[in-house]
Protein backbone atom coordinates (compact mmCIF):
# COMPACT_ATOMS: atom_id res chain seq x y z
CA UNK A 1 0.00 0.00 0.00
CA UNK A 2 0.89 3.36 -0.73
CA UNK A 3 3.09 5.12 2.37
CA UNK A 4 1.46 8.49 2.08
CA UNK A 5 -2.21 6.75 2.17
CA UNK A 6 -1.34 4.07 5.24
CA UNK A 7 -0.74 6.95 7.81
CA UNK A 8 -4.87 7.56 6.88
CA UNK A 9 -5.95 4.30 7.68
CA UNK A 10 -3.44 3.99 10.72
CA UNK A 11 -4.75 7.40 12.15
CA UNK A 12 -8.22 6.59 11.63
CA UNK A 13 -7.97 2.93 13.47
CA UNK A 14 -6.11 5.16 16.27
CA UNK A 15 -9.47 7.46 16.43
CA UNK A 16 -11.75 4.30 16.67
CA UNK A 17 -9.87 2.56 19.49
CA UNK A 18 -9.44 6.40 21.46
CA UNK A 19 -13.74 6.54 20.99
CA UNK A 20 -13.41 3.17 22.32
CA UNK A 21 -11.80 4.46 25.17
CA UNK A 22 -13.75 7.72 26.04
CA UNK A 23 -17.19 4.92 25.89
CA UNK A 24 -15.30 3.22 28.77
CA UNK A 25 -14.80 6.40 30.39
CA UNK A 26 -17.88 7.90 30.34
CA UNK A 27 -19.16 4.71 31.54
CA UNK A 28 -17.23 5.10 34.64
CA UNK A 29 -18.23 8.43 35.51
CA UNK A 30 -22.37 7.76 35.15
CA UNK A 31 -21.72 4.81 37.21
CA UNK A 32 -19.74 7.13 40.18
CA UNK A 33 -22.34 6.32 42.73
CA UNK A 34 -24.04 3.38 41.38
CA UNK A 35 -25.19 1.08 44.04
CA UNK A 36 -25.86 -2.35 44.04
CA UNK A 37 -29.62 -2.92 45.01
CA UNK A 38 -29.46 -5.67 47.71
CA UNK A 39 -28.23 -5.25 51.60
CA UNK A 40 -24.41 -5.31 51.30
CA UNK A 41 -24.65 -6.15 47.31
CA UNK A 42 -21.56 -4.74 45.29
CA UNK A 43 -22.04 -1.74 43.47
CA UNK A 44 -20.69 -1.00 40.15
CA UNK A 45 -17.16 -2.07 39.45
CA UNK A 46 -14.96 0.22 37.60
CA UNK A 47 -13.87 -0.70 33.45
CA UNK A 48 -11.27 -0.71 32.42
CA UNK A 49 -10.15 -1.17 28.65
CA UNK A 50 -6.71 -1.89 26.96
CA UNK A 51 -5.37 -1.91 23.33
CA UNK A 52 -2.63 -4.01 21.30
CA UNK A 53 -1.09 -3.72 18.16
CA UNK A 54 -2.56 -5.64 14.69
CA UNK A 55 -0.82 -6.43 11.77
CA UNK A 56 -3.20 -5.04 8.82
CA UNK A 57 -2.77 -8.33 6.34
CA UNK A 58 -4.01 -6.14 3.06
CA UNK A 59 -1.62 -3.71 3.57
CA UNK A 60 1.28 -4.75 6.01
CA UNK A 61 1.36 -1.82 8.79
CA UNK A 62 0.31 -1.77 12.40
CA UNK A 63 -3.18 -0.80 13.29
CA UNK A 64 -4.54 -0.57 16.84
CA UNK A 65 -7.19 -2.80 18.18
CA UNK A 66 -9.29 -3.35 21.59
CA UNK A 67 -7.22 -6.32 23.19
CA UNK A 68 -9.98 -6.99 26.28
CA UNK A 69 -12.18 -5.02 28.21
CA UNK A 70 -11.66 -5.72 32.36
CA UNK A 71 -12.91 -5.01 35.85
CA UNK A 72 -10.68 -3.36 38.09
CA UNK A 73 -10.26 -5.31 41.23
CA UNK A 74 -9.70 -2.52 43.89
CA UNK A 75 -11.56 -2.49 46.68
CA UNK A 76 -14.63 -0.68 46.82
CA UNK A 77 -15.30 2.74 49.11
CA UNK A 78 -17.81 2.81 51.81
CA UNK A 79 -19.64 4.89 53.18
CA UNK A 80 -22.07 4.94 56.34
CA UNK A 81 -25.74 5.42 55.01
CA UNK A 82 -28.37 3.22 56.54
CA UNK A 83 -30.98 4.77 54.76
CA UNK A 84 -29.76 3.40 51.56
CA UNK A 85 -31.37 -0.37 49.93
CA UNK A 86 -28.11 -1.30 49.64
CA UNK A 87 -26.48 -0.95 53.34
CA UNK A 88 -25.57 -3.95 55.03
CA UNK A 89 -26.73 -4.76 59.05
CA UNK A 90 -23.92 -1.77 60.06
CA UNK A 91 -25.61 0.60 57.74
CA UNK A 92 -22.35 0.83 55.78
CA UNK A 93 -22.77 1.14 51.33
CA UNK A 94 -20.23 0.13 48.94
CA UNK A 95 -19.84 2.58 46.51
CA UNK A 96 -17.98 2.30 42.93
CA UNK A 97 -14.11 2.17 43.37
CA UNK A 98 -14.44 5.62 40.79
CA UNK A 99 -11.59 7.78 41.14
CA UNK A 100 -13.62 11.21 38.55
CA UNK A 101 -9.81 12.54 38.89
CA UNK A 102 -8.34 9.42 37.51
CA UNK A 103 -11.11 9.62 34.99
CA UNK A 104 -10.79 12.90 34.55
CA UNK A 105 -6.82 12.63 33.44
CA UNK A 106 -7.74 9.08 31.16
CA UNK A 107 -10.21 10.95 29.47
CA UNK A 108 -7.81 14.29 28.55
CA UNK A 109 -5.46 11.55 27.67
CA UNK A 110 -8.15 9.89 25.34
CA UNK A 111 -8.79 13.53 23.65
CA UNK A 112 -5.54 13.86 22.98
CA UNK A 113 -4.43 11.33 21.61
CA UNK A 114 -7.15 11.51 19.70
CA UNK A 115 -6.23 14.83 18.19
CA UNK A 116 -2.92 13.71 17.44
CA UNK A 117 -4.28 11.25 15.18
CA UNK A 118 -6.30 13.58 13.57
CA UNK A 119 -3.62 15.44 12.98
CA UNK A 120 -1.62 12.56 11.13
CA UNK A 121 -5.01 12.36 8.53
CA UNK A 122 -4.75 15.91 7.77
CA UNK A 123 -1.15 16.05 7.03
CA UNK A 124 -1.40 12.73 5.09
CA UNK A 125 -4.49 14.12 3.06
CA UNK A 126 -2.50 17.36 2.47
CA UNK A 127 0.40 16.13 1.32
CA UNK A 128 -1.40 13.57 -1.27
CA UNK A 129 -3.60 16.36 -2.60
CA UNK A 130 -0.61 18.90 -2.77
CA UNK A 131 1.35 15.93 -4.92
CA UNK A 132 -1.91 15.12 -6.83
CA UNK A 133 -2.00 19.22 -7.80
CA UNK A 134 1.26 18.74 -9.48
CA UNK A 135 -0.59 16.60 -12.27
CA UNK A 136 -3.14 19.94 -12.95
CA UNK A 137 -1.33 22.90 -14.15
CA UNK B 1 4.41 8.68 -32.80
CA UNK B 2 1.80 5.66 -32.69
CA UNK B 3 4.07 3.95 -30.17
CA UNK B 4 5.19 7.23 -28.41
CA UNK B 5 1.24 7.76 -27.37
CA UNK B 6 1.08 4.20 -26.47
CA UNK B 7 4.14 4.89 -23.85
CA UNK B 8 1.91 7.58 -22.39
CA UNK B 9 -0.85 5.54 -21.70
CA UNK B 10 1.34 2.77 -20.21
CA UNK B 11 3.03 5.78 -18.04
CA UNK B 12 0.18 6.93 -16.90
CA UNK B 13 -1.51 3.85 -16.02
CA UNK B 14 0.91 2.81 -13.87
CA UNK B 15 1.47 5.79 -12.00
CA UNK B 16 -1.94 6.05 -11.41
CA UNK B 17 -2.07 1.81 -9.87
CA UNK B 18 0.66 3.23 -7.80
CA UNK B 19 -1.45 6.26 -6.08
CA UNK B 20 -5.13 4.04 -6.30
CA UNK B 21 -6.19 2.27 -3.71
CA UNK B 22 -8.22 -0.76 -5.34
CA UNK B 23 -6.00 -0.86 -8.31
CA UNK B 24 -7.35 -3.25 -11.26
CA UNK B 25 -5.24 -0.78 -13.70
CA UNK B 26 -1.95 -2.47 -14.06
CA UNK B 27 -3.56 -5.67 -15.83
CA UNK B 28 -3.14 -4.62 -19.35
CA UNK B 29 -1.48 -0.73 -19.32
CA UNK B 30 -0.32 -0.65 -23.27
CA UNK B 31 -4.00 -1.67 -24.21
CA UNK B 32 -4.26 1.83 -25.48
CA UNK B 33 -6.08 4.41 -24.35
CA UNK B 34 -9.79 3.78 -24.46
CA UNK B 35 -7.97 0.35 -21.88
CA UNK B 36 -6.35 3.30 -19.30
CA UNK B 37 -9.88 5.13 -19.75
CA UNK B 38 -12.23 2.32 -18.71
CA UNK B 39 -9.75 1.13 -15.95
CA UNK B 40 -9.33 4.31 -14.30
CA UNK B 41 -13.12 5.31 -14.60
CA UNK B 42 -13.78 1.72 -12.55
CA UNK B 43 -11.63 1.64 -10.03
CA UNK B 44 -13.08 5.02 -9.47
CA UNK B 45 -16.42 3.54 -9.51
CA UNK B 46 -15.59 0.59 -7.31
CA UNK B 47 -14.17 3.46 -4.51
CA UNK B 48 -17.14 5.50 -4.56
CA UNK B 49 -19.47 2.82 -4.36
CA UNK B 50 -18.10 1.31 -1.43
CA UNK B 51 -17.43 4.41 0.34
CA UNK B 52 -21.61 4.86 -0.50
CA UNK B 53 -22.16 2.19 0.78
CA UNK B 54 -20.16 2.75 4.19
CA UNK B 55 -21.77 6.42 4.37
CA UNK B 56 -25.54 4.74 4.22
CA UNK B 57 -23.92 2.32 6.71
CA UNK B 58 -22.78 5.05 9.10
CA UNK B 59 -26.31 6.61 9.05
CA UNK B 60 -27.61 3.52 10.58
CA UNK B 61 -25.34 3.57 12.71
CA UNK B 62 -23.76 0.17 11.95
CA UNK B 63 -20.32 1.86 10.93
CA UNK B 64 -18.30 4.75 12.96
CA UNK B 65 -17.87 7.79 11.73
CA UNK B 66 -13.98 7.04 11.55
CA UNK B 67 -14.56 4.31 8.93
CA UNK B 68 -17.57 6.73 7.21
CA UNK B 69 -14.30 9.62 6.75
CA UNK B 70 -11.62 7.35 5.87
CA UNK B 71 -14.14 5.73 2.96
CA UNK B 72 -15.30 8.98 1.83
CA UNK B 73 -11.74 10.35 1.93
CA UNK B 74 -10.36 7.54 -0.34
CA UNK B 75 -13.42 8.31 -2.83
CA UNK B 76 -12.42 12.08 -3.21
CA UNK B 77 -8.63 10.61 -3.62
CA UNK B 78 -9.40 8.76 -5.96
CA UNK B 79 -12.32 10.93 -8.23
CA UNK B 80 -9.47 13.73 -8.03
CA UNK B 81 -6.59 11.07 -9.58
CA UNK B 82 -8.60 9.79 -11.80
CA UNK B 83 -9.80 13.49 -13.00
CA UNK B 84 -6.21 14.75 -12.80
CA UNK B 85 -5.04 11.28 -15.13
CA UNK B 86 -7.93 11.75 -17.79
CA UNK B 87 -7.20 15.51 -18.10
CA UNK B 88 -3.38 14.76 -18.72
CA UNK B 89 -3.59 11.82 -21.36
CA UNK B 90 -7.02 13.99 -22.84
CA UNK B 91 -4.09 17.41 -23.13
CA UNK B 92 -1.83 14.71 -24.43
CA UNK B 93 -4.01 13.72 -27.50
CA UNK B 94 -4.87 17.05 -28.16
CA UNK B 95 -1.30 18.18 -28.32
CA UNK B 96 -0.64 15.52 -30.95
CA UNK B 97 -3.63 16.38 -32.41
CA UNK B 98 -2.50 20.30 -32.84
CA UNK B 99 1.33 18.44 -34.57
CA UNK B 100 1.33 20.25 -37.85
CA UNK B 101 1.84 17.73 -39.99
Amino acid sequence: MDPLLSPARIAASGMSAQSERLLIISENIANARSTGNTPGANPYARKTISFTSEVDRASGVNLIKVSSYGVDRSPFKVELNPGSPAADQNGYVKLPNVNPLIEMADMRQANRIYQANLQIYKQSRELVSMTLDLMRT
Amino acid sequence: MIDAIGNTNFVSGTSFSKVSVGNNIATNPSGGFDEVMKNVASTAVDTITKAETTAIAGISDKASIQQVVDQVMAAERTLQTAIAVRDKVVSAYQEISRMAI
